[in-house]
């Protein structure tokens, strides 16, 4: 390695070979925004943004921990229409056998929706670590069986008449001005972040996705470290699911038919290494900002909606180019 | 001394598959037959013979990219896109050139499509060194926004009858025109895995880049190969479920691609690479297309059919998996 | 072998059996990988494990340490008799084990994977200041000078190899395994290690040493068990042994038998290195020749640049400056495809990642060097499968390669058959130039006899070859002409009869006189 520029020059280069392109790229891109429309600024529209950011940041979340113990979760936005219908379908089926008291019939509910989010977890957990099936494989199984339950339960109708206490008050209902959902998502982050920062278990997940062999004769049980974090990922998936039928004010099957691809979509961007043992959680909730404001800012300068996936796909290709070929600069010695 | 390497006679690991796959495919017929015995009519037979001719060009799209270690996700969107735009360009150049041109123009554009879809998922998996997914998964947004915006989201009526007769309606001794192209595509593209250099290489490839490299093989020149291969056949399919629709359709495509991964994989492609022939699609073709129009007779309920794909998708993966275990 | 002077008082007299293992069977599938072993080991001992590649050293200490089970007999660790080891128990009972493979996580950082499985915690969280101080008091009882909060995949594979000693060492351990663990390091690096090695013992650890290189054994070896082909053969003290007995014990022939003779009519210059250097600073300066007809060797220790000059010449590393020719014209942006065209073979070192597609049959892993010959493929792009079915016969014949069938995929054979397979590509078109990189690692010896024969008859047809070699004796024995390399450089050039042990290790170690006693003399 040549010692080449200036000191100023050189600490520039150390911030952003740390922080890496995305803190940059979205402040140009709120600038750029700000400058050409100033509806962006508006209070209500920044709200709007965080709302959104928050979703996908926690089911990214999920996402992440995924791929970093080497795997993919395809099954993630099946998982959000599962937990939707049969949490409205255990809150009305509450409802009616006569239990009057909504805090209750709400919080039944939730937990029933979560069940069988935990159930796909656990069975891709188990699918992927003890049978040692290919995890695409695995997660589009379970994803097609989860996608077909929600939808034969519903016969494809929504699910109506769920208590108001969920629907407006957790659906629509701020706290300090923000959407529960956010502070629901700055939970979320933070545990994550101290879970992989602070704790043996954060590093499990990156040493079992880095080399899951050297990780095995360290004595680590990496079986139960892939699983847990398929549990973890499907777990999340139904929290988003939660809240997104609460907003929505209706159990859905076909909700979240698009946080499967987005959420891998932040993963990426966010700077998951596919390969696995890669990814933090601060990053991805950039990633979630941007792809927010970038969503955002679509619409307000009124770039068809059908434009916006199209767009999307091309920063995917652009964000992994990037990161292939900073590793191909770098270089490895293993 | 040391290891010996094992004898044994018959290599019954490998014919394993194709021992297995027909009993299935026949079991599965067997078993809607007898609660269905409208499953053995001659139109159902004939209606599992196209729709197995039509899934089978996805499924091979498949195979040719699943040897390679990779997978393609784009083959929906590009048979949605091929749909539209050929559809498009049909309807446009028909009124000027007349009823064989515009169809013969149709067909180049859709082809023409399916080429290029192909060059640049194998530009960027080749040459960008890209992992297959993630490229995939990208065109196949970036394609699907594409055919969604030119057709404005509606279906493009009005295509030429002779288009459909040529490509759906039109039998040969008895045996519809899609089958006829599925098998000698399917002889062409045998004949290309088993009988040339560039079949060889890809294999060999699948295996490992390196090994290919070393062997003094230009890699990224095959692989991108097998894009431009996969795109062509996802396109052939696109025309012809056209065909078969009578209409331009930009969800043509949606729920193609992990039946046709699941169809490859079942069939005895192996996504770690390196293996698969041309029994694969074929196999798997037939044994989806059989549930599926089993269950449709059955009155399953259109919601519970994949929930079965999906269980039979996660019981192959899992075979695969022991196969690849008792290395 | 005289006894080097090591530092006095660091043989200390053994003390108590830290592992008895007696009668000890292990068998993978039909593979009998273990058969009536014995070993013992006690505090304060080095103990050699030594044997060829396959002879069950890797078997033994993965049962050691409880990375595999075993099939009957008996293993007492610190006088218990246990059963269902596991390498979390074994660690906790202390034994500590540096592998031969990669064991370390590449995206975490030094400390982080010193640490794994055994971090440091307070209430719940990691207790990160405390276990960057305990690092760093290794690392620097070690003298390893490196950084705990660097990337293990930014460091060299030498600073690697420390950091997995360094893991070893972290924890008090009573019993050490270390499994060649100087095939990476320098010879001052090994130095460090054996001083290190040395201390442990003063201290009364037991410590099993893989090798099978001279030079550690000479210095460091108490007790030495000879192992082949999964049996025990012996356990000498190494006070009481010479070097060619411990050989034949190893190989159950003396060298003379060994090697076979082969006769040398040098001809013109088919390759020249003019004043090469690599792009990635491995190897810088090389110029040296390449005849035919006679077998031009290249030894040095692992890491001193002997396999990436065999990769240079065959396009696989990039050159920075200098000329490679071949046959008088120069090579310009070279590659493995323009090598082959140029008449230069090469069977890399690594089969299953460059070598064989471990997945295709005997016939495509034969002809792949070889498709575009008019003989293989009509026109470059069909096939021509009877001749390509005709070629590997021939070869599995010629050769000897044991396999169940043409359609038997490479990964069903041994390793002495796979390696076989790679060099049947050598003969399927017309070359010059043979560059073998470690030939017969991990070949059995009736397969590695019958590659040396391969070696014999090319190099008598005429063709000029190369053999880089870890192996001491092998490329000593099978050279006419040996250049030395030591940290990517060439540093002697011996031929004919100046080929002798003592000069080619007085090349390995330089004279300084930071070493102590290297050089070992041979009887």
């Amino acid at each position: 390695m040549t010692v080449s520029a200036t000191n100023s020059d050189s600490r520039a280069r150390n911030i952003l070979k740390a922080i890496g392109i995305l803190p940059v790229v979205l402040v140009l891109t709120c600038v750029l925004l700000a400058l050409y429309e100033p509806r962006f600024l508006r209070t209500s529209n920044l709200i709007n943004v965080l709302r959104n950011a928050s979703f996908l940041s926690i089911i990214s979340a999920g996402q992440m921990l995924v791929i970093i113990v080497g795997g993919f979760d395809i099954s993630v936005g099946a998982i959000v229409a599962l937990t939707s219908v049969s949490s409205a379908l255990s809150m009305v089926g509450l409802a009616s056998m006569g239990i009057e008291s909504a805090p209750v019939i709400v919080l039944l509910g939730c937990l029933a929706g979560l069940v069988p989010a935990v159930i796909v977890g656990i069975a891709n957990g188990f699918l992927v670590s003890v049978l040692k099936i290919s995890p695409f494989m695995v997660t589009i199984g379970t994803m097609t069986i989860a996608a077909g339950i929600a939808g034969y339960v519903t016969g494809g109708t929504p699910i109506y008449d769920m208590p108001e206490l969920f629907t407006r008050e957790i659906g629509r209902g701020k706290f300090l001005e923000l959407p529960y959902i956010v502070y629901a998502a700055g939970i979320v982050l933070m545990a994550l972040w101290y879970m992989q920062t602070q704790t043996r278990l954060g590093r499990y997940f990156y040493a079992v996705g880095g080399n899951e062999k050297a990780s095995r004769l360290s004595g680590l049980n990496t079986r139960k470290y892939i699983w847990l974090g398929y549990v973890l990922s499907a777990f999340l998936a139904g929290i988003v699911g939660l809240f997104l039928t609460a907003r929505v004010g209706s159990g859905e099957a076909t909700l979240g038919s698009n946080l499967m691809l987005e959420s891998i979509s932040v993963a990426v961007i966010g700077g998951v290494a596919l390969k696995g043992g890669v990814g933090r959680i601060q990053m991805v909730a950039l990633s979630a900002i941007f792809l927010s404001v970038l969503s955002n800012g679509m619409s307000l300068a009124r770039i068809d909606s059908k434009y916006h996936i199209i767009i999307i796909g091309l920063v995917i290709i652009i964000a992994v180019a990037a990161e292939s070929y900073r590793e191909s600069r770098r270089g490895s010695n293993v | 001394m040391s290891e010996q390497a094992r004898t044994s006679g018959i290599d019954l690991r490998a014919l394993g598959p194709h021992l297995l796959l027909p009993l299935a495919i026949v079991a599965v017929v067997a078993i809607f037959a007898m609660l269905q015995p409208a499953m053995l009519s001659g139109d159902n037979v004939v209606n599992i013979m196209k729709q197995s001719s039509l899934f089978f060009f996805v499924a091979c799209a498949q195979l040719v990219v699943i040897i390679t270690r990779g997978f393609d996700l784009s083959v929906g969107a590009n048979v949605s896109l091929v749909s539209v735009a050929s559809s498009m360009v049909m309807t446009a150049l028909i009124p000027s050139l007349g009823g064989t041109a515009g169809i013969v123009a149709g067909v180049a554009a859709g082809l023409a499509i399916g080429v290029s879809i192909g060059a640049v998922n194998g530009f960027l998996v080749a040459y960008g060194r890209i992992n297959p997914f993630i490229v995939t998964l990208a065109t196949m947004s970036i394609f699907t926004g594409v055919a969604t915006t030119i057709s404005g989201g509606f279906p493009i009526f009005n295509l030429p009858e002779a288009f459909s007769f040529a490509f759906n309606q039109m039998t040969i001794l008895l045996l519809p025109i899609p089958l006829i192209i599925a098998a000698l595509v399917a002889y062409a593209l045998h004949f290309s895995l088993t009988r040339t250099v560039h079949g060889r290489v890809l294999y060999v490839l699948g295996d490992s880049n390196e090994v290919a490299h070393v062997g003094g093989r230009r890699v990224k020149e095959h692989l991108f190969l097998a894009y431009i291969t996969s795109g062509v056949l996802a396109s052939i399919a696109g025309l012809l479920m056209t065909a078969q629709t009578g209409s331009g359709e930009p969800n043509l495509g949606t729920s193609l691609v992990l039946n046709s991964i699941a169809a490859a994989v079942i069939g005895g492609a192996s996504l770690r690479g390196g293996t698969g022939g041309i029994s694969a699609p074929i196999y798997g073709a037939l044994l989806i297309v059989c549930l599926s129009i089993g269950m449709n007779l059955q009155q399953i309920n259109g919601s519970l059919q994949p929930v079965v794909i999906g269980a039979i998708l996660i019981f192959g993966a899992a075979l695969d998996a022991y196969r690849t275990k008792s290395r | 072998m005289n006894v080097e002077t090591t530092t006095p008082g660091a043989v200390a007299a053994p003390g108590p059996a830290l592992i008895e293992i007696a009668r000890l069977d292990k068998s993978y599938g039909a593979f009998k990988a273990l058969e009536d072993m014995q070993f013992e080991l006690r505090a304060g001992e080095v103990h050699v494990l030594f044997g060829e590649n396959g002879a069950g050293k890797s078997t033994l200490i993965q049962i050691i340490c409880g990375v595999q089970g075993y099939d009957s007999g008996d293993y007492r660790l610190f006088g218990e008799a246990l059963s269902g080891l596991t390498p979390a128990v074994a660690h906790e009972k202390g034994v500590s084990i540096v592998f031969q493979e990669f064991s370390l996580i590449p995206d975490m950082t030094v400390e982080e994977n010193l640490f794994l499985g055994h971090e440091m915690t307070r209430g719940g969280r990691l207790a990160k200041s405390a276990m960057r101080e305990k690092v760093q008091a290794v690392l620097d009882r070690l003298g390893f000078h490196l950084d705990p909060a660097a990337r293990v995949s930014s460091l060299r594979r030498a600073h690697q190899q420390m950091v997995e000693i360094a893991k070893a060492l972290l924890w008090d351990c009573r019993v050490l395994i270390l499994d060649e663990p100087t095939a990476s390091l320098t010879d001052q690096e090994s130095a460090q290690l054996f001083d290190i090695i040395e201390q442990l013992r003063a201290e009364g650890l037991g410590i099993v040493y893989v090798s099978h290189r001279m030079p550690e054994i000479t210095r460091l070896a108490d007790r030495i068990t000879v192992l082949r082909d999964g049996k025990f053969i012996a356990t000498v003290n190494k006070a009481d042994t010479t070097e060619k007995e411990l050989v034949q014990l190893m190989t159950g022939r003396t060298f003379d038998e060994f090697f076979p003779h082969i006769d040398r009519t040098p001809g013109d210059t088919v390759m020249a290195f003019d004043d090469v250097t690599l792009q990635s600073g491995l190897a810088e300066n090389l110029s040296f020749e390449v005849r035919r007809g006679e077998v031009l060797g290249l030894a040095g220790l692992a890491g001193c640049g002997k396999s990436e000059v065999l990769r240079a010449a065959f396009g696989l590393e990039a050159v920075k400056s200098g000329q490679i020719t071949v046959n008088g014209t120069p090579l310009g942006k070279h590659s493995p495809r323009k090598a082959l065209s140029s008449r230069i073979c090469y069977f890399p070192s690594d089969r299953g990642t460059e070598g064989l597609a471990m997945h295709q049959n005997l016939i495509s892993n034969s002809t792949i060097a070889a498709l575009d010959d008019p003989v293989f493929s009509r026109r470059k792009m069909l096939l021509n499968r009877r001749a390509e079915t005709g070629f590997t016969e021939a070869m599995i014949d010629k050769l000897k390669i044991r396999t169940p069938g043409l359609n038997a995929k490479a990964d069903q054979l041994s390793g002495g058959n796979k390696q076989k397979l790679m060099i049947a590509r050598g003969l399927s078109r017309e070359f010059d130039v043979f560059l073998f990189d470690e030939p017969t690692v991990g070949v059995d010896i009736q397969a590695k006899l019958e590659i040396y024969d391969v070696i014999k008859t090319l190099t008598e047809d005429g063709k000029a070859v190369v053999i880089a070699s870890s192996e001491l004796a092998e490329v000593m024995h099978m050279s006419h002409r040996v250049i030395i390399m030591r940290e990517g450089r060439i540093v002697g050039e011996l031929d004919g009869d100046a080929v002798t042990e003592n000069a080619v290790l007085s090349h390995f170690f330089d004279h300084d006189g930071t070493e102590n006693g290297q050089g070992a003399e041979a009887s």
